[in-house]
């Protein structure tokens, strides 16, 4: 098989010693900025993953992801700040709230395919994006939006030296995305999105209802989204509207596509990868040495876009598959190789 | 009344805008299949080169230098499609979702550039002062530049289905749109109705960020963002591939909104978005969209 036999005890081993690292002695990961930084790169990947799901699994190219990410984000807030349920279950109910709108979004928008689906949910995400800045019953705070209550969390949420909760817990949301998404691609119903993405019509000849599995893949990925924005709430300890923006459903395109779709941790290491790349080379680039630069060239480079950007283009036209494609290559031919 | 007048007119005004950047979209995804993501950065190279041109006459240009402004950022915005068409879709024929991506990455690209140059702050866009003067239109005071907005939309649309109607290569990329495989069975070669396809889409995103530039007082490289989208739901209101249709819808979608703002402050965008739903689950194929086979 192409799977290394060691990759899922090393895989296990690292994960435990990422969970463990902030309480052994002084490494990175026992600082609060970095603690955040990782923070902040889990909740990436684990989105990715869950566009991941509808992307690569399911072959639904949506633009609207952002959606229920910023569903999360907002309705726990909101329950939060006005108290009208604890910390916990705010999260659960904007979990249920995103569940319940994905299904409305997708039960109209999956009546398209393709290309056009990609524009309809382009069209619904920005209409959230624009009530989210729109202050209707000033819930959502306008394009301010609203800062996270602190009163009104335990303690352990907030604070730098607590930092470290903040990192557990996001470590937890990607795991659990991990384990979920493992299990529903693996799952009968896994196959059937699979089916759908690379042939429609044989599944409709089998005698299934297409827009259902479909409609199921999208619910499930929103979900889990919701679940992410939940955790990114406490990490960034506020609500705005920029989650909701398009140019985060384009980010996980970008993450997805750079790590690798379908293979799951291709979208986690690219998620992981695309934040903590855009954070440093926002510190890169304060630094003097930079500044000599020539500014025509200096200016873009400056821009994170500029240089995912141009990997992104390459990956698309040279190296499809991304990382973990590409990792599967040499595989590939390194057990042909053994074999001959 | 002449609220009523004034609203409707500048919806319409904002509805020629839309038909812009939506009648490229359009000709692009019906001949090709791509969305074209890259499409709002044709906009914003075209406002940039125009208010180059126009910002050489200092604070106030006369009308001739700004059609002359129109039509340079047009053709620039022209050629940069042409450019990208020949060095990155041409290279992924046929794979229509790395198409997509690829422009996504162009858009990505294009903006942090220009971003990098000039800084996301606006930029004053020299207009014509007679821009700035109302003109009396049934008792209504409208703003001139509005009537320019739709004299232009006007203009293109003719333009275009002159093209269409009456050139070798209008019933090429005509019949390229209703099926494309059967043209290039024929030994006709479809590449360059492509080429032209997205020149022309490119001249008209060019042309319209010029004018949006205006609309919006300024130039940035931010200022494609919600014309694209509004660019891509006119396309799938008015239907894939139909000129005519993304004019209809375009306009349908600039005075709604419009009347939308008004009477109830702020719900323009959501009443779009729930045309749009509407559209969806009566004609999924969009007003004059034809079903495809």
């Amino acid at each position: 098989m192409l799977r290394w036999k060691y990759s899922r005890p090393l895989l296990v081993l690292f994960v435990s010693l990422l969970a463990l690292a902030p309480l052994l002695g002084s490494n990175p990961l026992s600082q609060p900025g970095f603690q955040q930084t990782m923070a902040v790169a889990f909740i990436w990947g684990g989105l990715a993953l869950t566009y991941d799901l509808l992307f690569g699994f399911t072959g639904l190219l949506s633009f609207g992801h952002a959606l229920y990410f910023a569903t999360g984000v907002y309705v726990t807030c909101i329950l939060i700040n006005h108290e009208v349920v604890v910390w916990w279950l705010a999260a659960l109910i904007s979990i249920a709230v995103s569940a319940i709108l994905a299904l409305l979004v997708g039960a109209a928008s999956l009546r398209t395919t393709g290309i056009t689906f990609a524009m309809v949910t382009l069209a619904f995400g920005e209409a959230g994006h624009v009530i989210l800045q729109r202050n209707f019953f000033n819930l959502t705070g306008g394009e301010n939006g609203i800062a996270l209550n602190a009163d009104l969390i335990p303690e352990f949420w907030i604070s730098v030296a607590n930092t470290k909760f903040i990192y557990w817990a996001a470590l937890a949301a990607l795991i659990f995305t991990y384990v979920v998404i493992w299990w529903v691609t693996e799952s009968s119903a896994g196959r059937v999105f699979a089916a759908l993405r690379d042939n429609e019509l044989r599944v409709q000849v089998l005698g299934l209802n297409t827009q259902r599995f479909k409609l199921l893949s999208f619910v499930i990925s929103a979900a889990l989204a919701a679940l992410l924005g939940a955790v990114m709430l406490i990490a960034a300890g506020s609500a705005a509207p920029r989650f909701a923006d398009a140019g985060v459903t384009i980010s996980l395109l970008l993450m997805v596509v750079l790590g690798g779709a379908v293979t799951r941790w291709g979208a986690v290491i690219g998620g992981i990868f695309y934040s903590v790349a855009t954070t440093r080379m926002q510190d890169l680039t304060q630094q003097d040495a930079f500044k000599t630069i020539p500014k025509w060239i200096g200016g873009p480079i400056a821009e994170p876009a500029f240089v995912l950007g141009l990997l992104f283009i390459f990956v698309v036209m040279f190296a499809p598959g991304g990382l973990s494609g590409a990792y599967y290559r040499l595989r590939l031919r390194a057990i042909t190789k053994k074999s001959q | 009344m002449d609220t009523f007048i004034l609203i409707g007119i500048t919806g319409i005004g904002l509805g020629a805008l839309y038909f812009l950047i939506a009648s490229g979209l359009s000709l692009i995804y019906g001949l090709m299949g791509v969305l074209n993501f890259a499409h709002g950065s044709f906009l914003t190279v075209g406002a940039f080169v125009g208010f180059w041109i126009a910002s050489k006459t200092g604070f106030e240009t006369s009308m001739p230098e700004f059609i002359l402004a129109m039509i340079v950022g047009g053709l620039a915005a022209g050629l940069f499609a042409l450019l990208i068409e020949q060095l990155l879709i041409t290279r992924l024929y046929d794979r229509h979702i790395d198409q997509a991506l690829v422009t996504v990455g162009v858009a990505l690209v294009v903006g942090a550039v220009l971003g990098g140059w000039f800084g996301n702050d606006l930029r004053m866009f020299p207009a014509p002062m007679w821009f700035l003067t109302a003109i009396d239109i049934g008792g209504a005071k409208i703003p001139a530049d509005r009537v320019v907005y739709i004299a232009t939309a006007v203009l293109l649309l003719v333009g275009n289905w002159a093209l269409l109607k009456f050139t070798r290569i209008g019933l090429i990329i005509r019949a390229g749109v209703e099926n494309r495989n059967m043209v290039n069975a024929l030994g006709i070669n479809v590449r360059r109705a492509f080429s032209t396809v997205f020149f022309l889409g490119g001249f008209a995103a060019g042309v319209g960020g010029v004018l949006v530039s205006v609309y919006s007082n300024g130039v940035s490289p931010l200022i494609a963002g919600t014309y694209l989208i509004y660019g891509f739901i006119v396309v799938v209101i008015g239907g894939m591939g139909s000129v005519p249709g993304s004019f209809l819808a375009a306009m349908m979608i600039g005075v709604i909104r419009q009347f939308a703002n008004y009477y109830a402050t702020g719900l323009g965008d959501f009443v779009v978005v729930i045309l749009l739903a509407v559209v969806l689950l009566i004609r999924p194929q969009g007003l004059l969209g034809k079903v495809r086979a």
